[in-house]
Parts: C-alpha cells; structure tokens; sequence
C-alpha cells in the first residue's frame, strides 16, 4: 500500500489550504471529498434510534415471493428441537410403542371377562347359504350367532366370547337343517333322535 | 313365618313366571304346560331346573312336537334325580347343589357308568368335578377303560392338577395315542409326567380378534 502523503490529510482537515498543494495533491483531495459525498447520500439519517430503525425494518412487509422462499428455506433447514419428558414416561412410551408394533392390529381380541373364554366353531358345508350355530349358550336360538365363508371354501366358521363352561349345539344350515359338528370330539344323545355336539369353553385362552 | 321362608315362597312363584315367559312362543303351546309342571317339579324337590327348561327350547327350536319335547323333559327330570342319589351315595355332603348335580347328569348322559362317577365324586370331595369328568368321558370316548382313564385322571388330581388343567392330562393321553403309542403305553407315559403335561395352545390371534359376543350381533332368523 502507497503511504498518504500528509498534506493530503491536512488539506481534509482543513489545516491547510488547498491551493497551496500541487495540483496533483489537488486532483486526489477533489476525489476523496467527492467519494465522502457520495457515501454520505447513501447513508439514512441517523436522527432515528437503532430500536426505531430496526423494528421499520421489521415491519416492512416482505414481498409474497420472499415470504414463500423464507417458508420453504425454513422446512428444508435443519431444526433443534428440544423435548423434555420424564425417563418413566419416556419408558412407557417406548414400551407402548414396542407393543403397537410387535402385536399387529387384526391379532388384538376383545377383552375376555374373568369367567370367560373363546369357542371356536368350524363346519364345512359347501352348499350351504348360510351357517348358524345354536346351542345351549343361546336359548338354542337359530339366528343369532352366523357362521361365515370368507374365502368361498365351503368352510364356514364362527369365533365367540362364552362364559367359561360345556355347552350342547348343533349347526343350522340354510335356517332348517340342523346338523352336528362332525369334527367335534364329544357328542350327546339329544334325546331327538340325533346327536349335540359338546364345546368345553375355557378360561385359559387369554 | 322366617323372612327367609316368605322370600322363598315370594320367589318361587316368581321364578316359574319368567321360565314360562322363556317358554312363550318358542315351544309349541299344548307342551308348555307340561314343561312348567315338570320345572315345578323340579323346584320343589330342589333340583335343577335350568337343563329342563334349556331342553325345552331345544326341542322348539328343532320343531319336535308337544309331545317329543314333554316326554324328553319328563325323562330329563328323572335322570336329575339319579344324578343327585349317586352324590349322596358317593357320601356328598347334601344340600348338592343345581350345578353339582347337572355336571352328575352331564357325564351319566355321556355314558360313563354310574361307579366311575361315583369314584370320581368321592375323590373330588370339596372341588368342581365338571372337567374331571370331561377328562374320563373324552377318554372313555376314545374307547379308554373307564376305570383306568379315571384312576388316571384321579392320580393327576392328587398331584395337584385342578379344574381345566385336568382336560389336558386326557388331551396328553390323545396326543400319545396318535405318536404310535398303545392305549395302555399313553395312560403309563402321561402318568410318568404329571403333573407336568402340556397346556392347549392358545387360538391364533386373527381368528380371536374376530371374537363377538353372541347377542351383540343379533341377526334375524333366516
């Protein structure tokens, strides 16, 4: 870098007059005074306080499309986020977690009641439009527990939440035929002239 | 008169209301008064009378006629009263209660002789005897001597085995029968495990999920 040459400053400070430079030292006093000028124009007034000047400056609406790119930059800008939880939440959380996803949705059964179990009714009947059971858990009513055939097999099952204890029933196919559970291991006379089948309904299944 | 003796002659009455109301449009009307005449019966000699009404609506339910269904309640109340006289005879102590003496009446009807149920009976004396008799009768059905399924059944019993699990020691018995064993060879290997044999396996989880209550799904009859 040139050293200043000290008239020149002098001649700024008005320390010494300048017609008494040459008229090189002249040439740059007449630039620098007309840079100073220059800066001095772009400078705002500085009547107005910082706090003043900088909540102008907030309050000026920013343009729609400088709005919609702050936005975007802010999504695509990593965030620190603090969360603070209690470690005992945090374990149940994670224990409630876990379960959700190690026990799928469709294997969660209903609530089974102290005294109750799970009876599970299977028959094939191919032909049949429909399949009830009815036994001694319903009043033998023929309506009201239907069997289905999901996958058009012709086996037709029903699953369903009895209080624990044995219990007589037959099938109902097409609501007139009553037909016994041929892959039922225990069978009773019914005193009709056919055959119940019997369902032991246990507690342990839950 | 006892408080006491007042609600039971207020209840009885009240009692044989509602089964003839149960009654009511689902057994042909000309068996109804038999049917409740036998339920009557049946209360005044402190038996059961629930499997006599259950086996009324049965016989509706199966369009037996009048008088299929009343001969079938009049030949269920007798076997009632066998199933209470083989308790007192295998020296339970009376009153027996409406489930005792029903579970009594279960196993008669699923053949098993008349001494094994005693046996049982009387050496079950303070317990639920429902499952041990299921245990006897499955195997029994199985084509087991009675007797030796019962000694067997009654030795599980001994080792502590209680209630449902003892449907499992016959399930074992089934189990070893199906692996080649002999009938005899399977009460010998299960007896050597007890009191440790399998529990059942548990339904797979699909299919209880889809678990419904019956009545919560009420269709109308076909």
């Amino acid at each position: 870098m040139n050293p200043i040459d000290p008239r020149i400053h002098q001649a700024l400070d008005g320390d010494i007059a300048r017609e008494s430079l040459p008229p090189e030292l002249r040439r740059v006093v007449d630039r620098l005074e007309s840079a100073a000028a220059l800066l001095a124009a772009a400078v705002p007034p500085q009547s107005a306080g910082l706090e003043t000047r900088v909540m102008a400056a907030v309050r000026r609406p920013a343009p729609s499309g400088e709005r919609v790119r702050r936005l975007l930059r802010w999504f695509a800008t990593p965030q620190a986020v603090t969360f603070r939880i209690r470690p005992a939440w945090s374990l149940a959380l994670a224990a409630a977690i876990v379960l959700l996803t190690l026990v799928p949705a469709d294997e969660r059964g209903p609530a089974l009641g102290e005294h109750e179990g799970i009876a599970q009714f299977v028959g094939r009947f191919p032909d049949a439009h429909s399949v009830h059971v009815a036994g001694s858990f319903n009043d033998w009513r023929t309506g009201t527990i239907p069997l289905e055939d999901r996958d058009h097999d012709g086996v037709w099952r029903a699953t369903v939440v009895l209080p624990t204890g044995a219990y007589e029933y037959m099938f109902v196919v097409d609501g007139e035929r009553w037909v016994p559970d041929h892959w039922a291991d225990r069978l009773v006379e019914d005193d009709f002239g056919r055959e119940n089948s019997i369902v032991i309904v246990r507690a342990t299944w839950r | 008169m006892r408080p006491g003796l007042i609600l039971v002659l207020l209840a009885s009455p009240l009692a044989a209301q509602s089964e003839r109301d149960r009654l009511e449009g689902r057994v042909p009307a000309v068996a109804i008064p038999t049917v409740d005449s036998l339920v009557q019966l049946a209360t005044r000699e402190d038996l059961p009378t629930e499997p006599l009404v259950q086996k009324a609506l049965e016989g509706g339910a199966k369009h037996q006629p009048a008088v299929r269904i009343a001969a079938a309640a009049q030949a269920m109340l007798g076997q009632l009263r066998d199933a209470r006289a083989l308790l007192v005879r295998a020296g339970d102590a009376p009153p027996a209660t409406a489930a005792e003496v029903t579970t009594i009446y279960a196993a008669l009807k699923r053949g098993l002789p008349a001494p094994v149920v005693e046996r049982i009976v009387a050496a079950l004396p303070h317990e639920p005897r429902g499952s041990a008799l299921h245990a006897v009768a499955d195997l029994a059905t199985h084509h087991f001597e009675p007797d030796s399924a019962a000694a067997l059944i009654i030795d599980a019993a001994r080792q502590g085995l209680r209630g449902e699990r003892l449907l499992d020691v016959s399930t074992a018995v089934l189990h070893e029968v199906q692996r080649g064993h002999s009938r005899a060879e399977a009460v010998a290997v299960v007896r050597r495990q007890l009191p440790n044999v399998p529990s059942p396996p548990k339904p797979a989880g699909a299919s209880v999920a889809g678990a419904r209550r019956p009545g919560t799904t009420a269709l109308p009859p076909p």
